[in-house]
């Protein structure tokens, strides 16, 4: 099956149209927006389509959903900040290198996310203590980003992050839980924005992530569980990220992700025939860019930020000292 | 206006598995007519908890309305906040917030049910959970039944048991804070009761069907039951635990046998071997052994029942196939055997064999082949 590039912009062009707002979906969904931007965007830049959506819009909207009273960004306007929705509104104003919007709201994202930290290491989502390593994740990402990594937020996060891998290699929510993908993206992923990957045993780890490809040339995430479009991303980018991505099949995964695809209206599904969502769109996308992008006349993806390699590289990480 | 910020997410997430429809424009029209009163209703009431949250009003009738919109959405993080933030107001003005929290517990349970996988409520009902406590209200014992109950409806739902060992730990730390004036004894004996009953717990769930969600709580489990044990003064009441608990090694033996059954049941099913690979590699097992001799006679021992299960899987192979984890689980033995694994003949021929019978990792099979790594580790 070959991939259906233009009817993949058209699906994510109709998420704007007139319709969709008259759908209860859209309003039950408000939690998810700015996460749900930086899906498509990411999609549509990797399809090299940029203009699929309006830039000052989009802009604007990332600036309405700034939470004056958290000093980070909420999924929507009106909504409360939170470790997710921050990132991905960092993300978005990266990928169109709109840094001079934010002005002094960038040392207050520092704050808030810095803010979260708690004493052990850990970092709660927002100020109500639920706790969780893909919150490592955010915090590390979007201060890379912002080029605020700093070593005394990072060595107590790298301790944290450390008791919360298990005996298979695989990492979980917190100290003590199972193995699963999505946590795995998120530690392996912290590991490699703090330069801490010497930390882990990547045969391991790289081991058990291979076994999560099934007959279907899919992905899943944990162990006799059903394989998942988006965990073409979890687990393939975790692989790329300690070298290991020749463990599993690109070309059946490819044929995977290819079938999940709406060839009608485009859009991509967790499973085959499935209904299409803008997240699985963008993982699916993703995956294939990760794995072959030249072929698909894709941006090529960066496996640590999932964002396009020529955004990334341009990234400070590290503050730098100013004295 | 703002046509950029539409971006939608109609199955997202917690909603996965839903079957794909191509609807007519007419059923489209349909749906959108059907829509028309419930959006209207639904932003009339998002609205109206937005605007009360704003002018700070913490009255029984915005919790009420609260209330209402979560029934709706339970996914509205904004709404929680403002619920706690309604409950902390009442509290700081000394109203007694117990009965509201205990109805916080009924308002989560329902929706769980509904929406298991809802991070929000998972993470509201735990803050409820500290805050009963804080108020001299554990309700830690009766959260333990009801995510039995919960676990019951989808055995490996990753909140459910990230949530039980939540519960255990701080049964655990009531357990011994409310008998401190008692002595360690009780306190350990105390712990040594709430794990056992967790380990019996995790026995139940591996029989016969495949949970690897189990076998990893196993896996935490043992070393600290094992710990405390060692602590325990009178260990005849627990008859059925005493022998099993006796030494890492009789540990090892118990858990042996029931990986056998497991392998034998199922010689697919991953998440046995993956047990496996804990118990022979593990330094809770491997640094008990008294001696080398007597772990390499359990590793013998352990190679020759995977040896024998692969004979009767490629009997029953129609291309008379080795299975791919008793071979994986072979070279993980002879590899903890050998001192120098990369010259083993067996070994590599095992691996040629693998990557004709799992092509999909073949790659890391030519890796190990050519002595790039050496895997201790299933
Ligand atoms: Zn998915």
């Amino acid at each position: 099956m070959a991939l259906v590039k233009e009817k993949h912009i058209q699906f994510i062009k109709s998420l704007n149209d007139d319709v969709t707002e008259q759908m209860i979906e859209y309003w039950l969904s408000e939690h998810l927006r700015l996460n749900g931007i930086y899906w498509g965007l990411t999609a549509v830049l990797l399809l090299q389509e940029p203009s699929t959506l309006d830039q000052q819009e989009v802009i604007k909207f990332v600036l309405k959903c700034w939470d004056l009273k958290q000093g980070g960004f909420a999924p929507f306007p009106r909504h409360d900040a939170h470790m997710l929705s921050t990132l991905s509104g960092i993300q978005i104003l990266a990928n169109y290198g709109a840094w001079d919007v934010l002005n002094e709201k960038k040392q207050d994202l520092v704050k808030f996310i810095k803010g979260l930290q708690l004493p052990n290491g850990s970092f709660q989502g927002d100020r109500f203590g639920e706790v969780d390593t893909r919150f490592s994740y955010n915090a590390v990402s979007s201060l890379a980003i912002l080029g605020e990594l700093t070593k005394d937020v990072t060595e107590p996060a790298l301790e944290f992050v450390l008791r919360c891998q298990n005996f298979d290699g695989g990492f979980g929510m917190v100290p003590g839980a199972e193995s699963h993908a999505a946590q795995v993206f998120t530690c392996i992923g912290f590991l490699a924005i703090t330069d801490n990957l010497h930390h882990i045993d990547v045969d391991k780890i790289g081991s058990w992530l291979s076994d999560r490809q099934v007959e279907s040339g899919g992905l899943n995430g944990r162990p006799e569980k059903l394989p998942d479009v988006c965990y073409s991303w979890w687990v393939l980018s975790s692989l790329a990220m300690i070298g290991k991505a020749h463990w599993i099949d690109f070309d059946k995964l490819e044929q995977y992700i290819l079938s999940c695809q709406d060839t009608e209206n485009g859009g991509i599904s967790d499973r085959p025939d499935n209904e299409c969502d803008v997240f699985h769109t963008c993982f699916g996308l993703t995956g294939l860019s990760l794995m072959n992008n030249e072929k698909y006349s894709m941006l090529s993806i960066d496996p640590i930020y999932c964002m396009p390699k020529e955004v990334t590289k341009k990234f400070d990480k590290w503050k730098q000292s100013t004295t | 206006m703002v046509r950029a910020l539409k971006i939608t997410i109609i199955t997202c997430l917690s909603q996965h598995g839903i079957k794909r429809q191509h609807v007519s424009d007419a059923a489209k029209s349909a749906k959108i007519q059907r829509d028309k009163k419930k959006i209207a209703h639904y932003r009339n009431l998002t609205d109206a908890c937005l605007d009360l949250r704003d002018s700070h009003t913490y009255t029984q009738d915005a919790y009420d309305k609260t209330s209402k919109l979560l029934e709706e959405n339970p996914e509205f993080n904004a709404i929680w906040n403002y619920r706690r933030d309604i409950l902390e107001s009442w509290q700081s003005n000394n109203k007694d917030i117990v009965t509201h929290l205990l109805e916080e517990l009924n308002l989560s349970m329902g929706l769980l049910k509904r929406f298991p996988k809802c991070y929000w409520i998972w993470s509201h009902r735990v803050w409820v959970l500290f805050k009963l406590e804080s108020l001299n209200k554990p309700q830690w014992s009766t959260e333990l039944m009801i995510v039995a109950k919960m676990l019951e409806y989808d055995l490996r739902n990753y909140h459910g048991w990230s949530y039980r060992r939540f519960i255990v730990d701080n049964i655990e730390k009531a357990e011994t804070s409310a008998t401190t004036t008692a002595n360690e004894d009780e306190q350990i004996l105390a712990l040594v009761k709430i794990n056992s009953k967790e380990f019996e717990y995790t026995t139940s769930k591996i029989n016969n069907i495949s949970n690897f969600s189990a076998w990893h709580n196993r896996s935490q489990l043992i070393p600290k039951i094992y710990k405390l044990f060692q602590l325990l003064k009178d260990k005849s009441l627990f008859p059925q635990l005493q022998p099993i608990f006796l030494s890492p090694y009789s540990l090892l033996q118990h858990e042996l046998d029931l990986v056998k059954t497991g392998m034998y049941v199922d010689a697919d099913d991953s998440s046995v071997w993956l047990y496996l690979s804990w118990l022979l590699t593990d330094k809770f097992f491997v640094e008990s052994f008294e001696s080398t001799q007597n772990y390499k006679d359990v590793l013998l021992q352990q190679l020759n029942i995977v040896e024998e299960l692969n004979e009767l899987e490629k009997d029953d192979h129609p291309k008379g196939w080795d299975n791919r984890w008793c071979l994986k689980a072979m070279i993980l033995i002879r590899t903890l055997l050998d001192d120098s694994p990369e010259n083993d003949d067996l070994t590599k021929n095992w691996l040629k064999r693998l990557i004709d019978i799992d092509p999909l990792r073949k790659n890391k099979y030519m890796d190990q082949l050519n002595g790039k790594l050496v895997i201790v580790s299933i």
